[in-house]
């Protein structure tokens, strides 16, 4: 009879999960993440033919426009194809496109238009190429130039 | 005789802490960025027609010719020769840069002139180069707005590229 009570009563106990190894496991994906934590706010997705090179830079990257050349010499503004590099020293899609962002931007604040071009150029882009992209850019009204490289420790 | 009764040990409630771990992880994985990415700052030459008054030391002019296989390091507004090195021997660019750096510490300008079919990861090597101090325990000297003195790492980190006729 006792021993019936006694089964009936550690029945209604409520199981108790142990949740000490997931807690390890959550720690440690905690630290790999906060490792691995970047304060900058340029949010970048490379395009498929594009590498960029490796440097010893270490300052962080602003949000602007973002201009990728990958190497067969296409362009891309914010992930969209505008053309390719042409034999001409100004390129006109990449004119067109950064003068229309740049038109954009000053209705919308006028106060704050930003000079700065994002470049993210194919490691084994010719001089001459980046020097075109350069000096459209600068005619668009963006002088100030960003080369986004990898961290190399 | 009276039955010992055994204390159960109280457990410590892990569900807050895991609510609040949970929260973080979901916010560090939206923000993550896998890719280690910085940035290099140039910007394009600027010309004035306007003249200026005439500085009583002629500046630096710090020109870095990029050849083929060779670096040619430039001075003085007429552009004389300072050395000539391959372009492999960074860590020699390098060691020319902290001397110069050294003897004009109010400059931090350079500007670099690369071949039409020169290599953009070769010319980040050489940004890399003409910009900070590579070796590890090596200082240069440099001067604030103030004309005070401090030891530091940076060379000639204003970078200005030109072309080459």
């Amino acid at each position: 009879m006792r021993k019936r009570f006694q089964r009936k009563r550690e029945k209604s106990e409520p199981m108790e999960l142990d949740i000490t190894s997931l807690l390890d496991i959550l720690v440690i994906l905690l630290v790999f993440l906060l490792k691995s934590y970047n304060a900058s706010n340029l949010k970048l997705n490379l395009v498929k033919s594009l590498t960029i090179p490796d440097s010893k830079a270490r300052k962080l990257g602003n949000h602007s426009v973002i201009v990728q050349v990958d190497k067969n010499k296409q362009i891309w503004i914010d992930n969209k194809v505008i053309g390719t590099i042409s034999n001409s020293e100004k390129i006109d899609s990449l004119y067109d496109a950064l003068k229309n962002k740049r038109d954009i931007a000053s209705k919308n604040n006028p106060k704050l238009i930003a000079k700065s071009v994002n470049l993210v150029l194919d490691k084994k882009l010719p001089y001459n190429s980046m020097q075109k992209v350069m000096h459209t850019s600068a005619l668009a009204g963006y002088t100030e130039f960003k080369f986004i490289v990898q961290g190399n420790y | 005789m009276p039955r010992r009764r055994i204390k159960k040990m109280p457990k410590l409630n892990l569900i807050p802490i895991l609510d609040a771990i949970f929260i973080f992880i979901f916010f560090l994985l939206m923000s993550a960025q896998f890719l280690d990415i910085y940035e290099i700052g140039s910007d394009a030459p600027i010309t004035t027609s306007v003249s200026q008054p005439k500085p009583d030391k002629e500046p630096l002019n710090l020109t870095l010719e990029i050849k083929r296989s060779k670096i040619l390091v430039k001075t003085g507004l007429d552009g004389n020769l300072y050395k000539s090195i391959s372009e492999k021997e960074l860590a020699k660019l390098n060691d020319i840069l902290i001397e110069l750096k050294n003897q004009n510490p109010k400059e931090n300008s350079a500007i670099l002139k690369p071949i039409g079919n020169y290599e953009y990861h070769k010319i980040v090597k050489i940004i890399d180069a003409t910009r900070e101090v590579l070796k590890p325990n090596v200082f240069v000297t440099s001067v604030d707005e103030k004309n005070r003195k401090y030891a530091s790492k940076v060379l000639f980190d204003k970078i200005i590229f030109e072309t080459q006729n």
